[in-house]
């Protein structure tokens, strides 16, 4: 791993060198001031003040305070461990928190649609792109980036992959957000070696995981199925692969399409998959769970988040060994494997906006990301150019299965415009019906019929409630 | 006359120093309780959006929203789950709170460092409990699953089956807040005296003669007082349920105020979640005030 340097002892002394006029300092001798700095450098540096102001003039973030927050996933829980390298390096004082998704996305729907100071930096969560973003409570990030002085050409601003921008535009072509991770939904089990001594192989399609799920499930006492009960996000390509949507035709014509006999069929074959298959009360589980039960082994396999499938081929994962991958499966209709973005913005009522950029940029970093990659194993980049990488796909390369490939795949699938649905600004109501109606059958509490009637009728009201006029 | 002038002045004087005196409270418990509750209602009569801070001051339809919540079947389905919630948790609460209260009614210091242990579900953070329960409610984890299990009686999921999953949180409610029922009801046996229950003794009363006759008439009025406290405190229920269900299976275990936030805070729509909270402040009211007569009614009573 690499260590951190202390950038804060060397600008000092650096700082305190051109201070005394010694303009002939060689290199060994600054290198030598610099390590006796670093053990001596609070006393040295509060003890004369012209160095504590040389510092200062060096570090153009210093006096900033930063309010940076995002919902707890693997990259802002990585990119904790490196703020500090910010923070010495520029001066500024970070305030960072990672609350958990459903806390964060309520908490700064508010705070965003008040227009308040209270944040700097702001993740932009998916399926509130369409309004937050809408709303005009973002700001452009173009001007930033096109701006020579603000962003240097080598941070590459046309790297990030264009599956991951797009959702981050308004209408006019704008950029609000640059992407930290691209979600996306494969296919991954923890014990591919009990899918192949039942002679089968990672199913391609609806039909094969079906057989594969007889085939499986409760072999070594596990469960052949898990997944996590955000429906409104983990249905979905199941629904699509029917042939049906959420939407008549998004973002256009917002009519709910929930009640379709392609709705109904993915409704029922995916509660069937989780009544037949799943661990007990599958549809409490969250996707803590859900990962956890993977890495022990208690479950086989999953439809889910990239990131949180590669965790299973992980050091500290029992089923390291036995892991395996696989694009999402195809339905009758074909393959539409859910991908999504979350990207870091600026909300307009921020006071510190050139400093917020300056975070994003060093967070967005080739660099930044790239030691993401190298020593935390963060895999859910955005960035082509360490996407193909050669370490990067070693990297990927789990029991001889390259989930590079996979992933790339897949952001390209998703950049033809099925996740369209997602970025509406009222899919979070509808989100949550979804949720509901797939409880209402897995819970056999309805028929996929009626929970998806209800669910449509259900809908309907809460998106006239929103003054969408249907 | 002169007197009674002075007198008079004086009592108008010292009134007046009170009401001055009691002013600057009088005025912040106003902008803190006031305030906000007027707040709630006026929003409710307006259809805001968060998208749209505009709709804050449109008040073309002002009950508009109340309207809706009479033909919306979640919100409906909300009330009649809370109506059992409550009703399933405050039953429980008094039996259990009863019946604890009777056991350790006597002096031991065994009993009250019991009695100690019992109080501490009440004290504990209510996000504690409810993470708590979760951990026994999830079958993989649960040590009350494996325990089931490993006697050959295997439970399915209590909080993923519609059928159980109200009833599970009505078993955690009743465990969090039963101590509050024993506390009062201990405090209320204490206080009884002894000379009826030797009398009653004396002409040959059993045990259940004893409790039906003599001990359960004179904590009648504080079990009143508690179930309501506890009715109220029902409506409020939210962490329990945020955190085990969510609401779910379906709508299964989705309470008024469950939806009320949902309604807010996921979806932005403030003015509908706020109408549905102003309905939820009018019920409260009421029981309030049902507290206050019956409180009345057992004082003249004594």
């Amino acid at each position: 791993m690499e260590k951190p340097v202390d950038r804060k002892a060397e600008a000092s002394v650096e700082d305190a060198v051109q201070q005394c006029g010694d303009d002939v300092v060689s290199p060994a001798r600054r290198r030598f001031l610099a390590s006796g700095a670093a053990a001596g450098g609070t006393t040295l540096v509060s003890g004369f003040p012209f160095i504590a102001r040389a510092r200062a003039a060096d570090k153009p973030l210093s006096g900033t305070t930063l309010n940076v927050s995002c919902w707890s996933a693997p990259y802002p829980k990585y990119l904790a461990d490196y703020i500090p390298e910010f923070e010495q390096a520029t001066g500024a004082k970070v305030n960072y928190e990672t609350p958990s998704f459903p806390i964060y996305n309520q908490r700064i729907d508010v705070e965003l649609s008040t227009k308040g100071t209270a944040y700097d930096v702001l993740n932009i969560t998916f399926i509130y792109a369409g309004r937050w973003i809408g709303a005009g409570w973002f700001e452009p990030l173009d001007g930033y980036m096109n701006d020579p002085k603000k962003t240097p050409a080598d941070w590459i601003p046309n790297d990030f992959l264009g599956g991951t921008t797009a959702s981050m535009k308004d209408k006019n072509g704008r950029l609000y957000g640059i992407p930290w991770i691209a979600d996306v939904i494969m296919s991954g089990a923890a014990r591919a070696d009990l899918i192949h001594k039942a002679g089968k192989r990672m199913p391609e399609t609806f039909d094969e995981v079906g057989t594969v799920m007889k085939a499986v499930h409760n072999q070594d006492g596990i469960p052949g199925f898990i997944i996590d009960n955000h429906y409104g996000w983990t249905w979905i390509p199941w629904l699509q692969g029917f042939g049906g949507n959420v939407f008549r035709d998004p973002p256009g014509d917002l009519m709910p399409t929930l009640d379709t006999p392609e709705a109904i069929a993915a409704a029922d074959f995916f509660a069937n998959l989780l009544t037949s298959y799943g661990p007990n009360g599958v549809i409490s589980y969250t996707y803590d769970q859900v990962v956890a039960a993977l890495k022990q082994g208690r479950a086989n396999w999953s439809p889910n988040n990239e990131t949180f499938l590669v965790q299973m081929g992980a050091a500290d994962s029992k089923v390291a060994s036995t892991c395996d991958f696989a694009l999402f499966p195809a339905g009758p209709k074909g393959r539409f494997p859910a991908v999504s973005t979350h990207a870091w913005g600026i909300p307009v009522g921020s006071k510190n906006k050139d400093a917020a950029w300056e975070f994003i940029k060093w967070a967005m970093s080739k660099e930044m990301v790239g030691r993401m990659v190298r020593e935390k194993g963060y895999t859910s980049i955005t960035r082509r150019s360490l996407i193909e990488q050669a370490d990067f796909k070693q990297k990927l390369m789990i029991n001889g299965r390259d989930v590079a490939k996979i992933y790339l795949d897949t952001v390209e699938l998703g950049a033809s415009g099925y996740m369209k649905y997602r970025t509406v600004p009222v899919y979070p109501q509808v989100d949550k019906e979804i949720d509901i109606a797939i409880q209402n059958v897995a819970s056999k509490q309805m028929s996929a019929k009626e929970a998806m009637q209800k669910a449509q009728a259900n809908a309907v009201t809460q998106l006239r409630r929103s003054g969408i006029k249907l | 006359m002169a007197a009674s002038t002075g007198s008079a002045g004086r009592a108008w004087n010292r009134s007046h120093a009170f009401a001055l005196g009691l002013a600057p409270a009088l005025v912040v418990l106003a902008a803190i309780t006031l305030g906000p509750a007027i707040y709630l209602v006026v929003t409710s009569l307006t259809p805001l959006n968060l998208v749209d801070p505009k709709s804050a001051l449109d008040f073309s339809h002002p009950l508009g929203n109340y309207r809706d919540a009479l033909t919306d079947s979640r919100f409906l389905n909300s009330v009649w789950v809370q109506a059992k919630l409550s009703v399933a948790t405050v039953v429980l609460q008094l039996a259990a709170g009863l019946a604890v209260a009777l056991l350790l009614n006597a002096h031991s210091r065994v009993l009250e460092a019991i009695r100690t242990a019992f109080l501490i579900p009440m004290v504990l953070p209510p996000i504690v409990v409810a993470v708590i329960w979760k951990v026994i409610y999830t079958p993989d984890v649960s040590p009350l699953h494996r325990a089931l299990a490993a006697i050959g009686l295997p439970l399915g999921s209590l909080i993923t089956n519609a059928g159980t999953a109200i009833w599970a949180i009505v078993v955690a409610e009743t465990w969090e807040w039963f101590p509050f029922t024993m506390l009062m009801t201990l405090a209320a046996l204490q206080m009884i005296p002894n000379d009826p229950l030797e009398a009653a003794a004396i002409d040959g009363a059993n045990r259940w003669q004893l409790f039906r006759y003599i001990v359960l008439p004179y904590v009648r009025p504080t079990l009143v007082v508690c179930g309501l406290f506890r009715l109220i405190d029902s409506i409020k229920a939210f962490p329990l349920i945020y955190v085990l269900t969510n609401g779910g299976p379906g709508t299964a275990t989705e309470v008024t105020n469950y939806y009320g936030f949902v309604q807010a805070f996921n979806f932005s729509y403030w003015g509908y979640g706020s109408a549905i909270a102003t309905m939820m402040v009018a019920g409260v009211f009421l029981l309030s005030l049902l507290v206050g007569r019956l409180d009345r009614g057992v004082g003249n009573r004594d």
